[in-house]
């Protein structure tokens, strides 16, 4: 390991040498990263890339995926669980590193151009904010994975561009008006505050006193029309030698150096209560700290005028300072506002970090998130989607593994040293892309750093090429003008992401719709069998930390028949779902449950099937409602068990809205029913999605008759 | 890495080599080497001083240690920060002063909590400060040779619920503990091992009778025979625990052998039964595999060795900030922070009899205790005391590993022999007396105090602060839901003779951007204001306006039921909104019992210029 961080740091340090040469091996060219130092100059460069390009590739690199191991995605989280669980890794981590490929086609070569950059990136503090401190979290595991890959940290740290997302631009200007005006007041009420000040300690007063009478002297050396020279200056000398005798906008003044805020501000004081043509004022120094100074005017209305001045001054830097603290946002600006085809690969965690960091806070449900997505980004293709889908794509995968190193070697990587067995794929011609780093163009790069954003876009990107050309999409006609992403062979995949690729389930831009892989792909579907009816699932926490997802079955089986459950999901140690065959057993379960934990030293109940699971006496059960609750808390807790205690979740005794689950037929209802609303969902969310409404009105139907009954 | 390091120490020694003193670097790789050697150091010195960096310290203004707060408040501000953010670098300082010669042995350990072990353990996630990120990164801190090669740990919590390797490797032919009856079964297992290990050991001794080398490897196949290092071995399978122990059972009698437990990596458990040559060969033998027992316990444990060590060493530990620094020890070394101080002190006190804190010896010294700053302490002590201490470093500088971080904790190992020299405590201490204090030290150690209530004793020393009085809990009062960018002296300025409870004296100072705080100073004032808000009586005057605007207060247990709850916002002020609303049945009975009075500190609120 020690060995391979040094030959890096090397690579690192003779990287400028090495640029310098004529001839450099295309194989060990860097790709362009990017920090602090050189940020406005690659932005500038980006700026041209981008315009000219036909597709950005992009790749983000995090502090880590989830806050607690309960909080990753399951097979059994319905769709709105699986956009918290995103959202709160994306609210929880930070990005350390952003990877944006621009590809070009280029009809001269026939080959894509690409240029991959890599961009530090460091929630950095750059302007006071409202006070509470830039905090992120880190995923010890995945720290050590980004340092396996040799991920520099310091560079990240010390180098990195920070950020200001929209929302967080928009609140300091907004503070910053606020304060403005207040100081406008001020001036209004003028002194106000001389009076409630008062001199209560010796030394302050001593001070006071002396202030007064060095800055008389100066003012009274001013007016008597000599340079305030050295003769002058004895009694300020006494002063430590702190002032200094400059001009400010033509205006002699008297600038003041090293004293304690106290001190200052019984400056001010002196210098409001007995001179009223020297104003006491802050400007901005060379570097960003400010400057006090005493400046003389010639009247109390040029004092006014000066204070006026100094005001905005002061304003118009604060706001250069807001503008300047933007950042990298400027890249995630100039994406959106080019409007170009976006390329990642398994990327809606990316685009929710996208959208966290450089937009604005995420919004409470998915549709929301993905229509204020399609705001900034109008076409978004995964490839991860296209390879799954896509008959041919799929059939070239061949059921391997779509992880995008994978996909890169499968499709862009001419197969290695043909062994005997010639599967076709050899002869198969392949996309030309070119490299282009600092305006040095290699036609065969490969800088093999594997989870560096960068290099990671740059294979999104190679993949998302072939992919297109698999597809017989004629890059050709891609003159100057042309849309990518308006090719009809193309426009199918655009747009559609997996909300998560543990269960499949693909989400629609456009519409916010969501759903399992209906693309077209059989090879896709077919990967996720199972299937969830969530109002027959009961979650039961605070279980025995050696009780296993096999030894719950059984003893399901046992109190209620075999088949009475069609699976047992554990979370982690302390927590677990079961899914009923019959929506009836829930209640059933939980009517039981309570009498069994009611009276527990009961000979029935030690030799009940159900002691087993229960018999520590404080399990409890829920329904999946419960856990929607559990996950939309900002708290994470290791153990779900934990979480939810802390939550005060207590479980339910009975069903409350067992109505809900109608006859058998509902849970039959097809793959288009994901989600099923229970009441309280439906007391939350007004906004009912329009296809929804049949369902809704048969559940409050429903709801009436059990009311009635 | 070190090439880059190498730099590093040149600039910097040549910028700063006035403070700078060699302090030993210890990663992973130079951590067991390490070991021995502070061990030696520790126990041969006086004090040990330890120094922290984490990688924050509060997520918002208001959650900082405050001088509003109680013992209790402050405690769990602290408990918050050591569950949230994570240790980076641990500097320990063993020293000892001798014919007023401060002797310092300086170590520096980088941590990262990796997972050596298991997953999720030391810990799973963790918060960073970008800004404590950001000066760590300004002070030279090397991320990557803390994230490639920290030393990681494990509490000593973690340590026994993970039950790592904790069932010895070594079977001392303990006797079958189930007193029920051998079965047939049992009779039959035992008298087989016995017969084939017979056999075996007798196959072994007559080694020097030729075989061919075929038959040989296929007795070995067949036997299952495999070398334990340079020892015949046997290995015998068993199913179960019990199995185990007849094994050990039955195989008494026989002298020379040792008996090993197999990992049961695939599943399968065995026992492996190890034939030694003689009485003194076996003994080497056991000693050998407890000699690796005990190193496989330290790479579970890691750096928790270190303050094992300072445990059992009872040496008094100096610190700058006790709270902090002992809330995090606790948390990562311990256990889990209990819920309250009591327990929390309770908890520490057994593992760590003496704790001094420096902060706490200034205030002593009448400082008070916003010098957070350890060198301008210094060099104020320095300019006002003529208190020279010489600083000898014993550690011989090596290039390779002496680098420039770690250097607070001599810093603090200073700052405490001045004051101590300061405070005419002699700190020379004999040598049979090393676990005793002196009697001096023995008053002012384990006090974990954020705000005592002692009277300032010699006041010319303050120069920094006005006066600062105590003040009952029961006339504070928490105000907020006031216009955005207001400032104490508005908020005064409002208050000011608005009504009879504002017409005797009266502070209000701010707590965060969101929330200030009113003092009364005559008793029973802030229960009548908290009257007059509740009431929603309405004034013609500004004040009037405020209320109508959403001006809201509530009283000091409010701000302690939000401190003890998990909701922590980034506002106070939402906080405070959320414990009202949620209950107002507590009443005011448990306050009385505890102590209810805060030092009031002019200065020491948070100046909202400088956030």
């Amino acid at each position: 390991m020690r060995n391979t961080y040094m030959v890096r740091v090397l690579t690192r340090a003779l990287q400028p040498v090495r640029s310098l040469c004529s001839a450099p091996s295309a194989a060990d060219v860097e790709l362009k990263n990017v920090t602090k130092a050189n940020f406005e100059p690659a932005l500038a460069e980006l700026r041209r890339h981008v315009r000219e390009a036909d597709f950005v590739a992009i790749d983000l690199e995090m502090t880590g995926i989830t806050s607690a191991p309960w909080r990753e995605i399951f097979e059994f989280d319905r769709p709105d669980i699986q956009y918290l669980k995103v959202k709160d890794s994306a609210h929880k981590f930070a990005v350390v590193q952003f990877g944006v490929c621009p590809f070009r086609w280029d009809q001269h070569s026939t080959s894509f151009v690409a240029h991959p950059h890599n961009f530090y990136v460091f929630p950095r503090q750059e302007i006071a904010g409202d006070g509470s401190s830039y905090e992120f979290l880190c995923q010890t595991s995945s720290l050590e994975f980004l340092a396996k890959y040799q991920f520099d940290f310091n560079t990240c740290i010390n180098e990195g561009i920070s950020y200001l997302s929209r929302s967080q631009e928009e609140e300091a200007l907004k503070c910053l008006d606020s304060i403005h005006k207040d100081e406008i007041l001020d001036v209004s009420s003028n002194l106000r505050n001389v009076s409630d000040t008062q001199l209560v300690r010796m030394a302050d007063i001593l001070f006071a006193e002396r202030m007064k009478n060095a800055v008389g002297e100066w003012r009274a050396g001013l007016l008597q029309g000599g340079s305030w020279g050295p003769e002058s200056q004895g009694s300020l000398n006494d002063v430590n030698q702190k002032f200094q005798t400059t001009f400010f906008q033509t205006r002699p003044a008297l600038a003041v150096n090293g004293l304690t805020s106290r001190q200052l501000k019984l400056i001010k004081l002196v210098t409001e209560k007995h001179f009223s043509d020297l104003a006491y004022v802050h400007v901005a120094g060379e570097s960003s700290s400010r400057l006090p100074l005493i400046v003389y005017t010639d009247s109390a209305k040029d004092r006014d005028v000066l204070k006026g001045e100094v005001k905005a001054c002061q304003r118009k830097a604060a706001e250069i300072s807001i503008k300047s603290a933007i950042g990298f946002r400027h890249v995630i600006d100039l994406l959106s506002s080019e409007r170009k085809l976006i390329v990642g690969h398994n990327c809606f965690l990316d685009l929710a970090h996208v959208y966290s960091k450089f937009i604005g806070p995420l919004p409470s449900t998915a549709e929301e998130f993905v229509s204020a997505v399609q705001t900034y980004f109008p076409s978004i293709v995964d490839t991860k989607v296209l390879l799954n889908s896509d008959d041919v794509l799929s059939h070239i995968m061949n059921k391997s593994s779509t992880s995008l190193s994978n996909a890169f070697n499968l499709l862009c990587l001419p197969p290695v040293a043909p062994t005997g067995t010639n599967n076709g794929s050899a002869d198969i011609p392949r996309v030309k892309v070119d490299v282009q780093v600092d305006d040095q163009r290699f036609s065969n790069w490969n800088s093999g750093a594997k989870h560096e954003a960068g290099y990671d876009a740059f294979m999104t990107g190679c993949v998302f090429s072939e992919a297109c050309f698999r597809l017989g999409i004629d890059f050709n006609p891609l003159a100057p003008g042309s849309i990518l992403q308006h090719n009809e062979k193309l426009e199918k995949y655009i747009n559609y992401l997996y909300l998560s690729w543990a269960n499949g389930d693909i989400i629609d831009l456009k519409t916010g719709k969501c759903g399992p892989d209906t693309l077209g792909s059989a090879i896709g579907r077919r990967r996720w069998l199972a299937k969830f009816t969530f109002s027959n699932m009961i979650l039961l926490w605070r279980l025995p930390t050696k009780l296993k997802a096999k030894d719950i079955r059984e003893c399901f089986y046992k109190a209620f028949g075999s088949g009475s459950i069609t699976s047992v999901h554990q979370m982690d140690e302390t927590a677990a779902f079961v899914q009923f065959s019959r929506a009836e057993l829930v209640s059933d379960f939980l009517e039981l449950k309570d009498r069994l934990d009611r009276d527990n030293n009961n000979p029935m109940s030690v030799v009940h099937p159900l002691s087993r699971i229960l018999e520590t006496g404080c399990v409890r059960a829920a329904t999946y409602e419960t856990y929607k609750e559990v996950c939309l808390s900002p708290l994470s807790e290791l153990l779900f068990a934990d979480q939810a205690e802390r939550l005060g979740m207590k479980g339910e005794a009975r069903l409350v809205q067992s109505s809900v689950d109608v006859d058998g037929e509902d849970s039959h209802e097809g793959e288009g029913e994901i989600t099923m609303p229970t009441f309280r969902e439906l007391q939350q969310s007004s906004a009912s999605v329009t296809t929804r409404n049949f369902q809704t009105d048969r559940i409050m139907d429903s709801l009436c008759r059990s009311a009635a009954q | 890495m070190y090439f880059r390091r190498y730099f590093c120490s040149l600039t910097a020694a040549g910028h700063r080599r006035h403070y700078q003193r060699p302090v030993k670097q210890v990663i992973k790789s130079n951590f067991p080497e390490t070991l021995s050697e502070i061990k030696e150091s520790i126990f041969s010195s006086d004090f040990v001083a330890v120094s922290l960096q984490e990688t924050g310290s509060y997520s918002a203004p208001w959650q900082k240690c405050l001088p509003i707060d109680t013992d209790e408040t402050a405690y769990l501000k602290a408990k918050r920060a050591a569950e949230r953010f994570q240790i980076l670098q641990f500097s320990v300082c063993p020293f000892s002063v001798k014919a007023s010669k401060l002797i310092a042995n300086p170590y520096n350990f980088q941590l990262f909590p990796r997972h050596e072990v298991k997953v999720g353990m030391p810990s799973y996630s963790f918060s960073c400060q970008s800004s404590s990120l950001a000066s760590m990164a300004q002070e030279g801190f090397d991320f990557n040779a803390c994230i490639y090669n920290g030393i990681s740990y494990m509490s000593r919590a973690q340590e026994s619920a993970a039950t790592v390797q904790t069932r010895s490797v070594l079977l001392n032919g303990g006797s079958l503990q189930s007193t029920s009856a051998l079965s047939v079964a049992d009779v039959i297992f035992s008298e087989r091992i016995k017969t084939r290990v017979k056999n075996w050991i007798n196959g072994c001794n007559n080694q020097h009778k030729t075989e061919d080398y075929l038959i040989s490897s296929l007795r070995k196949l067949v036997e299952r025979c495999e070398n334990y290092g340079s020892r015949p071995s046997l290995i015998i399978d068993v199913c179960s625990e019990r199995q185990v122990q007849l094994t050990s059972e039955a195989l008494k009698e026989f002298v020379n052998i040792v008996l090993v437990r197999r990992p049961a990596k695939t599943g399968v458990e065995a026992v492996q039964v190890v034939l030694t040559s003689s009485e003194e060969d076996k003994n080497l033998l056991v000693k050998e595999i407890q000699d690796l027992e005990e190193e496989q316990k330290r790479l579970v444990s890691g750096f928790r060795e270190v303050i094992d060590l300072i445990s059992t060493s009872q040496r008094p530990v100096v610190v700058h900030n006790s709270l902090k620094d002992f809330a995090f020890i606790h948390e990562k070394f311990l256990a889990p922070l209990p819920p309250t101080t009591n327990e929390f002190s309770s908890s520490l006190l057994s593992v760590f009899p003496h704790i001094l804190d420096v902060n706490h010896l200034m205030k002593e010294l009448g400082l008070f205790d916003q010098m957070n700053n350890l060198s301008s302490a210094i060099s104020y002590l320095d300019s006002r005391f003529s208190a020279s201490i010489d600083m000898e470093v014993s550690y011989e500088e090596k290039t390779d590993c002496v680098d420039v971080h770690g250097h607070s904790v001599t810093k603090v190992c200073q700052l405490f022999v001045k004051l101590c020299s300061i405070l005419k405590i002699s700190l020379e201490i004999p040598e049979e007396g090393r676990t005793q204090l002196p009697a001096l030290l023995q008053c002012s150690s384990n006090m974990f105090c954020s705000s005592d209530v002692r009277d300032p004793c010699n006041d010319d020393v303050r120069i920094w602060t006005s006066k600062s009085r105590t003040v009952s809990l029961r006339n504070l009062v928490f105000l907020w839901g006031f216009r955005r960018g207001m400032s104490a002296q508005d908020l005064k300025d409002v208050l000011c003779n608005s009504h009879d409870v504002f017409s005797e004296e009266f502070d209000v100072k701010m707590v965060d951007r969101t929330c200030a705080i009113v003092v009364f100073w005559t008793p029973g004032f802030s229960k009548s204001f908290l009257g007059i808000i509740d009431s929603g009586e309405v004034f013609s005057n500004k004040l009037g306006n405020m209320i109508f605007e959403g001006l809201k207060a509530a009283d000091y247990e409010t701000y302690r039921r939000v401190c003890k709850s998990d909701f922590w916002k980034p506002d106070l002020a939402e906080c405070l909104a959320q414990a009202t609303d949620e209950t107002k049945v507590f009443s005011g009975a448990k306050m009385q019992q505890e102590k209810s009075v805060i030092c009031w500190n002019n200065d020491e609120m948070i100046n909202l210029d400088e956030l």
